[in-house]
């Protein structure tokens, strides 16, 4: 099991009235899963996301990560939690614009005080994979959407998580660009064994998962 | 990681050319403005510190009473330095200094004679005090025999060259032949004697060898032991008047006991002031040399600070205001693991980075302005670029306004949250308005405040230089050196009265300007006792004085050739019949004397004949005091009136006239009212100090308010758009765009002008004759910083609302 969650709540209180973003979610995800996580727009999938990634808090509930208790966690402890095995991907990519493609890839690994041989090895390794080696200097603005979530998916990827959090990667391509990213995430699912968890509107790209999570007014149905 | 950082540093600062430009000029400009007044600083405090053992010399000071006003001396009776020596062993070594102003000097066998500003009597033990090197001659023997001198390089170099000198023949006017025995290098030019070039020696001086308690003209400087005590040193100079002032004046008045001479209320204290203490906290009626003024240091110190203060608060603003565009990176950084402290040392990066940059601008800009820094300052300053301590405290410097300008930024902007800042791709408002505001409000409070504290002093001087001094000094000629005439002065004055263009002339040593005049003891006839007895100024002057100068009588007459008892009679101004408890009538015909103490018979009295209207005599910082004009001999100047026709060709004329009395004597000349506008120099200087740190402090304002405006303008534009899609105007969104920025100013306004208020009615304190602050001043000041404002936001403002909605709704 990598991840439980147990009666999670999270709400926002607004003119006296507390608004649930997130109501009494039960989750548990294992090793190797693709889920997706579907619903209306404004329904809680990017806050439970977030949650799930740590960058979050909620209100009530429990979450557990592998051996840990991150609703007991300080801040400090639950962002080494993440930084050390969860990647994101976003649906605006979120590249650094002032850095080269090389250097994006190469970020997550500075954190990690990787030695500048082995993050070279690392960086080469990635481009190889991902096919953009020509890429590698050029800087955000230079490459087409699709490249740009490509460099996303390897950024997060660069440091080997075990888990990979993607809010709508396709929300911002064209069919074909996303048709990639999706077998892109499957292969990884498959052979790597990276868990993955997506927010996605489309049933198609949902399909790719093995599993689909349903919202509704921030509860699961 | 250190060079990771350092990349991004310049790429971000790079990519963002305007607002790295901003921020590096705005702080380039505070730290050039604090370097220069840092070196000045450094160079005011480094006076008389190159002598050796400087540590260890005191000049003996006294403050006395004895009839009159008290005073306060930096000189001592000229039996000083030989006591000190006997009587106490804590004194390694005693000299004398006496100070005899300018002479004119000349070879034996040529005629013609060059004036040196500044020469003295010194004891041949001068040079062994202060640690003096001779180029030639023997220091220890130079100046032990009468008629002999030391000069300096350059003042040999007038006369003979450095190495022929010595064993020369001069003649000094007035003075006799003198034998040159010896050339020392000039004098520092942070000492207190960098303006003396002839040293004579002591014994030369007739008067220096009689014992005399009484006259106080010799700055006696003393060199005590390493181990010297000086809380005990002071208790001795405390015995002395017991033990030798008072013995010295039962000669006089016969009976008198230190009680009895401290019940009238008398008192002569004598204390040691460090030499290196003199130059900033000496501030006696004479000096050696002018002295600078703790009080300057002080205010020139704020507005250093002040000037830093502004340049890091505009920093941290702009950095703040700009970091609203790196949120988005914050946020990724974070989610790809960055840590907070490892996001501060970025930002801290990049802000030292700027700070070295602008460093390197900064010390470019002090090179270039130094040569107008030191007309401004009346200083010959260098920059040190040679001095590793000097880079040193610079780097140092640096860094520390590094990590005061970056610290708040780097924190504030590595607090930003992920979830909200990744929101979305505009640009969020990520908070700390409040802070940038407040800022704003401080810098803006004290641009006001230095705008206040120019009009204010600029105000001050102008009352002063237009103020009605009682006297005529417009289109006053004061020829020098009369004495030099060879009894002439008469014959000399005849000649110039028939020049056409000169309507009178005047000989007399005492003129209305600012000078170092000391006062004398008189007593009201029946009055001859200590205790009645008044101090005054005694000028001595000749029957055209009051005409020349335009002194109004309010009673009395003028003194008149035809009376032959007008030599010993006065002329009293209008404060002498305040200390006198006279009315003006009834102080004509009374009789005054200065032979305080002495026998009926043996008194000279003088009668009063008339009295003038107060005049200015003296600096506006001082009450107009007691003055009495009396008929005397031996002018040292004649003050010519001329008409405002043909000044060049009448100076000439009286050039030519001076050259056939006294052939080969230097012809020295000035306006009295330059004389006049130089004795508030010190204020003319703070002035334009002022004004010109005032408008850096304006301009590094400026920058902030620019920056904070154009960025302001960026984060609207969305906002502007709908707004005139929506049908606004453009003058509606300019005037709210800018609308925001005047609260800030007005509440700089509402916080600084009673500040202002209050500082510049202490600083006027200090003169007698002063101006109020007036509400003008303070409204010109808000006018201002108002205008100032809306020049700088309002082109920020109106480009904004002028910009196409549609482009910038498509940006979004
Ligand atoms: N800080 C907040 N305060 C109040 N309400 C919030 C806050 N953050 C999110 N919400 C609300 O929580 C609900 C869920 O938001 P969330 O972003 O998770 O939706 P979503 O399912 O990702 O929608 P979409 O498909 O449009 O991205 C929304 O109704 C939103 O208005
Ligand atoms: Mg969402």
């Amino acid at each position: 099991m990598l991840l439980q969650l147990k009666n999670i709540f999270k709400w926002v209180n607004s003119g006296g009235q507390r608004i649930f973003l997130l109501k009494d979610i039960n989750l548990q995800v294992e090793e190797g899963e693709f889920i997706s996580v579907m619903g209306p727009s404004g329904s809680g999938k990017s806050t439970l996301l977030n949650v799930i990634g740590m960058l979050d808090t909620f209100d009530e509930g429990e979450y557990h990560f592998l051996d840990e208790s991150v609703h007991t966690l300080k801040e400090k402890h639950r962002s080494n939690l993440y930084k050390e095995y969860i990647g994101f991907v976003f649906q605006s990519y979120h590249l650094l614009d002032d850095l080269k493609v090389y250097e994006n890839l190469e970020m997550p690994l500075l954190y990690k005080k990787f030695k500048g041989s082995e993050r070279r090895a690392m960086v080469a390794d990635m481009l190889d994979r991902f096919n953009i080696v020509g890429k590698k200097d050029l800087f955000p603005a230079q490459l087409s959407g699709g490249q740009q979530q490509l460099v996303g998916v390897a950024r997060a990827l660069i440091a080997n998580p075990k888990l990979i959090l993607a809010d709508e990667p396709t929300g911002n391509l064209n069919s074909q660009q996303s048709e990639e990213i999706m077998q892109l995430f499957k292969r990884l699912n498959e052979e790597d064994g990276v868990t993955i968890i997506q927010v996605t509107h489309s049933e198609k790209n949902a399909a790719y998962g093995s599993r689909v999570i349903n919202l509704l007014d921030g509860r699961m149905v | 990681m250190f060079k990771n950082h350092l990349k991004i540093a310049w790429r971000s600062l790079k990519k963002q050319p305007f607002f790295t430009f901003l921020n590096t000029f705005g702080l380039a400009i505070g730290m050039a403005g604090a370097l220069l007044i840092a070196l000045y600083i450094h160079d005011e405090l480094s006076y008389d510190k190159m002598f050796a053992d400087a540590d260890r010399i005191y000049r003996i000071n006294a403050d006395v009473k004895f009839g009159g006003l008290p005073e306060q001396l930096g000189e001592s009776p000229e039996p000083m330095a030989e006591t000190l020596m006997r009587d106490y062993p804590q004194v390694e070594l005693a000299t004398r200094i006496r100070d005899q102003g300018s002479v004119l000097i000349r070879k034996a066998n040529v005629t013609s004679n060059v004036k040196e500003l500044n020469s003295a009597f010194v004891d041949s033990t001068f040079f062994k005090m202060f640690g003096l090197a001779f180029l030639d001659g023997d220091v220890t023997t130079a100046l032990t025999e009468p008629n002999t001198l030391v000069l300096t390089r350059t003042a040999a170099e007038k006369h003979f060259g450095v190495n022929n000198a010595v064993g020369q023949e001069m003649v000094l006017n007035n003075l006799g032949t003198f034998r040159v025995t010896g050339v020392m290098e000039d004098m520092p030019k942070n000492s207190l004697l960098r303006d003396h070039t002839v040293f004579i020696s002591m014994p030369s001086f007739q008067f220096a060898q009689i014992g005399h308690w009484g006259s106080l003209n010799y700055y006696t400087f003393v060199k005590m032991v390493p181990t010297a005590d000086m809380a005990n040193f002071q208790e001795g100079l405390d015995s002395l008047l017991g033990r030798y002032l008072i013995p010295w004046i039962q000669d006089y008045y016969p009976g008198m006991t230190e009680a009895s001479f401290r019940a009238s209320g008398n008192f002569i204290n004598y204390s040691a002031m460090s030499l290196t203490d003199i130059h900033l906290q000496s501030n006696m009626k004479t000096e050696l040399s002018a002295n600078g003024s703790m009080q300057n240091i002080y205010i020139l110190s704020f507005v250093a600070i002040f000037l830093v203060v502004l340049a890091v608060v505009n920093f941290m603003n702009l950095s703040t205001a700009y970091s609203l565009k790196r949120a988005k990176e914050v946020g990724v950084r974070k989610t790809l693991g960055s840590d907070k402290s490892d996001l501060v040392r970025q930002f801290l990066t990049e802000s030292g980075f700027i700070c070295f940059l602008s460093l390197l601008l900064a010390v470019g800009v002090a090179f270039l302005v130094l040569p107008l820094f030191n007309d401004l300052a009346d200083k010959a300053i260098s920059i040190p670029f040679q001095n590793p301590m000097f880079w040193a405290i610079l780097i140092g410097a640096t860094l520390v306004v590094g990590v005061l300008s970056g610290t708040y930024p780097a924190f504030f902007m590595s607090r930003f949250i992920p979830v909200k800042v990744l929101k979305g791709s505009g640009l969020s408002d990520v908070g700390g308005s409040k802070v940038r505001n407040s800022l704003v409000v401080f810098q803006f409070a004290i641009s006001i405040l230095l705008i206040v504290a120019t009009v204010v002093v600029y105000q001050q001087l102008n009352f002063i230089q237009s103020k009605e001094l009682g006297y005529e000094k417009a289109q006053i000629l004061v020829l020098e050196d009369i004495n030099n005439v060879n009894g002439q002065e008469q014959s000399l004055k005849r000649e110039v009265l028939r020049l056409g263009q000169v309507q009178s002339a005047t000989l007399s040593s005492f003129l209305p300007t600012p000078s170092a005049r000391t006062g004398q003891t008189f007593f009201k006839e029946g009055a001859n006792n200590q205790e009645d007895a008044i101090n005054m100024e005694n000028w001595r002057v000749d029957h055209d004085y009051l005409s020349t100068l335009g002194l109004e009588l309010i009673t009395g007459r003028d003194f008149d050739v035809r009376i032959p008892t007008d030599s010993s009679a006065v002329i009293i101004n209008e404060a002498t019949l305040k200390t006198l408890n006279v009315s003006a009538e009834n102080a004509i015909g009374l009789r005054i004397s200065s032979d305080l103490g002495a026998s009926e018979d043996a008194i000279t009295y003088q009668t009063i004949i008339g009295v003038v209207r107060n005049f200015h005599y003296d600096s506006m910082r001082k009450n107009i005091e007691a003055l009495c004009l009396g008929i005397g001999r031996f002018p040292g100047s004649l003050a010519i009136k001329m008409g405002t026709q043909d000044v060049t060709a009448t100076v000439s004329a009286i050039e030519g006239i001076w050259n056939t009395i006294a052939p080969g004597q230097p012809f020295n000349y000035y306006f009295l009212d330059d004389s006049f506008n130089d004795s508030y120099d010190a204020e003319q200087r703070l002035g334009q100090i002022f004004s010109v740190f005032t408008v850096l402090s304006i301009l590094i304002a400026c920058l902030g308010l620019f920056g904070l405006a154009t960025f302001n303008a960026q984060r609207r534009t969305k906002e502007i758009g709908i707004r005139k899609v929506l049908g606004a105007s453009i003058s509606q969104i300019s005037y709210r765009l800018t609308t925001d920025f005047l609260k800030m100013v007005g509440w700089a306004i509402i916080i600084s002008l009673p500040i202002g208020w209050y500082a510049m009615n202490q600083w006027l304190q200090d003169f007698s004759y002063r101006i109020e602050v007036q509400w003008w001043m303070l409204l010109l000041a808000a006018f201002l910083a108002i205008a100032i404002a809306v020049l700088t936001v309002g082109y920020q403002s109106i480009r904004a609302a002028v910009a196409n909605p549609v482009k910038s709704l498509r940006a979004e």
